[in-house]
């Protein structure tokens, strides 16, 4: 009898230790935003606090992986009012007031009802994406931007180097690229502005409309950049891969946290192929093999380099960072920071070529255009 | 008391055997030993497997306890072609294609060999193999009328994504298991989480991969998918379903290298009676095996939007 307890004691023992060695996994839009930890976690948090008014890191703990590193899964968005690059009329001035942040953020808010208003200075879309596209009034798919779980951001642009907030200036060899809007290495044809009815260029055939009018690619990144709307962000991660799915298209990118190395240069790919590794409690994603004619603002796929790191800062976000390196398009490297914020789920699929009315439209509307050009040349008699 | 005592020693005892039970370690890629350490001494010769047999194995678990069916898997049938019994044929445009173009023969994996098809649709099942190639295009679900949705390359659906002859992924977390397939970059997320109501159990809209629900059972997967727009197939023979297409899949490891997969099909609208469909997933042990694009959008622009391009 004695013996048996001492057995049972012994397995409890080792039960006791599974439990307590379990671990915890909270998701970042869980609205308490706590877990049990360890003191050394907290004490690592604590010591790192944001920029970010909006932080709270007092009573929060990052949630961890069985392995102790970070966990990013959950649901996240990075629809942001801060532009790309700074206003002229801040100067060289990082951070906004709280004023100012309170009056960009209501800006903001109120700009969505007014398709009118995307695309001006203030806003990200203003200079990445077709300052035309009015057709994007987020409040007409219910997906105003409070609801989407939108943050101020107290920054004047999301580029945080070089210090002037500013792109680098481009190479002659890019300039000279760009100019002839040719795609090095071939592949599928160069459309900077490819966008709903904005800047189509022309419609011959499918592909003239762009990657994303013909539903090839939507989004994804690298880097991970705002949508106009659908900026959802789905995090799963185990302790040997992270998968980031964007709901702009449905598509996702797996990235191996093991260390093993890049495919060959001979494998080119619409999001890359990324390698994550630690640094202390910041991952970092080093990102290589883009195709030609997919890479980050049309940089040359052979020499760009995009490093991301994703580290938690509170409960409600991740500071996302992103860095690209490609001498050959930007005359130094360049980074900026785009906050993920903490979202509800789900993200929903999106069948873009299983449904691609506008490739449709687009270019029955240009044959129908020509048709009546065309009627419209003849003599009259011939009409 | 003293039962109630006795009772929890039994159970802790046998909590204990379960834990200190040897589970297998789940293999890495391109290691030969299972455990990624030398054998102390000459293993005994192995017996040469019988297919469609496996020795009894327990699965390797996840740090939070569960069965670990992380991998990247891929399955060697050829019901993408037909999911029933198949003689090899030439394809279409074996002027062009020769024998590139070529589909190989194959047996089925449905049990019993047949699908319980109603007459009127096992009429419609023809006539979708009939008209697999005709594809037309327009701005309203009629696009959806004829055409396989492989040849559009479409989403593949459920549960005809998991024997493309394409490799997946898994990426399991407590919360959700990923399918990560490689055909079209298509993504299921299962919903693992029965206590997390921020997700909603049932679908909240139709969709091409379904809306699926997940549990362990013993070492198995069991995911319950519903909520499927009626417009993938099962296969290039016109094999389909329509929108109240309930599947159970059941995924089983059985081997640190083998997974069996099991479907159960229900479609009161097109089927008689629930059937199944049955086969082994390997698991790819290159070791350098990762996902790489199949993104054939790019490839079926012109055979897509064709009759709207410029003459």
């Amino acid at each position: 009898m004695r013996k048996r307890v001492g057995i049972s004691s012994s397995a409890l023992g080792i039960a006791a230790a599974i439990l307590v060695s379990a671990p915890i996994f909270v998701y970042g839009q869980s609205s308490s935003g706590t877990a049990p930890s360890s003191s050394k976690a907290a004490a690592k948090t604590a010591g790192k606090t944001s920029a970010n008014p909006a932080a709270k890191t007092q009573s929060w703990v990052a949630p961890r992986m069985a392995d102790g590193h970070p966990d990013f899964s959950g649901y996240w968005n990075n629809l942001t009012f801060t532009p790309l690059e700074r206003p002229a009329k801040y100067g060289n001035r990082e951070f906004l007031t709280d004023d100012e942040m309170k009056a960009v953020f209501k800006s903001g808010v109120k700009g969505s009802f007014d398709p009118g208003a995307q695309g001006s200075e203030d806003r990200y879309g203003g200079e990445l994406f077709n300052p035309d596209s009015v057709d994007y009034d987020a409040t007409t798919y219910g997906l105003s931007p409070w609801q989407n779980g939108i943050q101020p951001n107290s920054r004047t642009s999301l580029v945080v180097d070089p210090p002037d907030g500013k792109i680098p200036p481009l190479t002659a060899e890019a300039k000279a690229r760009l100019a002839t809007r040719t795609t090095p290495g071939g592949g599928f044809p160069y459309v900077v502005d490819d966008h709903h009815g904005g800047a189509v260029v022309h419609a011959d055939r499918a592909k003239d409309l762009g990657q994303n009018t013909s539903c090839v690619t939507q989004s994804g990144g690298p880097p991970l950049i705002p949508a106009e709307y659908n900026s959802g962000l789905f995090i799963a991660q185990n302790p040997s891969y992270m998968l980031i799915e964007t709901e702009q298209g449905s598509e996702f990118r797996i990235i191996p946290l093991d260390g093993h190395p890049h495919v060959s240069s001979n494998i080119h790919q619409w999001h890359g192929d990324s390698r994550g590794h630690w640094e202390g409690d910041t991952l970092v994603v080093e990102t290589t093999n883009l195709r030609p004619d997919h890479t980050y603002r049309n940089g040359d796929f052979t020499t760009q380099k995009i490093t991301e790191t994703f580290r938690r800062i509170n409960a409600q976000s991740i500071e996302y960072k992103f860095t690209i390196d490609d001498p050959s398009t930007w005359t130094r490297p360049w980074s900026a920071i785009a906050p993920l914020n903490a979202s509800t789920g789900p993200l929903f699929e999106y069948d873009c070529s299983e449904n691609n009315n506008d490739a449709v439209n687009i270019l029955a509307g240009a044959r129908a255009s020509e048709k009546k050009a065309a009627a419209e040349e003849k003599p009259i008699s011939q009409k | 008391m003293q039962r109630h005592f006795r009772n929890a020693i039994v159970g802790v005892v046998a909590l204990a055997a379960a834990l200190l039970l040897p589970t297998a370690v789940r293999p890495a890629a391109g290691q030969v030993s299972a455990t990624g350490q030398a054998p102390a001494a000459a293993p005994a010769a192995a017996r040469t497997p019988t297919p469609g047999q496996f020795p009894p194995y327990r699965a390797p678990r996840t740090a939070d306890g569960k069965p670990d069916v992380n991998g990247i898997w891929q399955a060697f049938v050829t019901a993408d072609i037909d999911v029933q019994d198949h003689d090899a044929q030439a394809g279409p445009h074996p002027d062009i294609m020769g024998a590139y173009g070529a589909w190989p023969g194959g047996q089925g994996i449905v049990e019993g060999g047949e699908i319980p098809y109603k007459p009127e649709a096992l009429a419609k099942k023809k006539e979708n193999a009939d008209k697999r190639m005709v594809v037309n295009i327009s701005s309203d679900p009629h696009r959806h009328d004829t055409g396989d949705p492989e040849l559009k390359c479409y989403m593949p659906g459920v549960p005809r994504a998991n024997y493309m002859p394409f490799p997946f992924q898994i990426l399991q977390t407590p919360h959700a298991v990923m399918i990560a397939y490689e055909y079209a970059r298509a993504l299921r997320t299962i919903y693992m989480d029965a206590s997390d109501k921020s997700i909603p159990k049932e679908p909240p809209a139709d969709s091409w991969m379904g809306w699926s629900n997940g549990h362990f059972e013993g070492d198995t997967l069991v995911v319950d998918s519903k909520g499927f727009v009626p417009y993938s197939w099962f296969d290039r023979a016109g094999d389909y379903h329509s929108d109240a297409l309930h599947v159970i899949e059941r995924f089983t490891p059985v081997s640190p290298y083998h997974m069996m997969y099991e479907a159960t099909i229900e479609d009161p609208n097109v089927f008689t009676r629930p059937w199944k469909m049955s086969f082994p997933l390997y698991r790819r042990m290159e070791k350098n095996i990762q996902l790489v694009d199949f993104n054939c959008t790019e490839f079926v622009l012109d055979f897509l939007y064709g009759q709207y391009s410029k003459k």
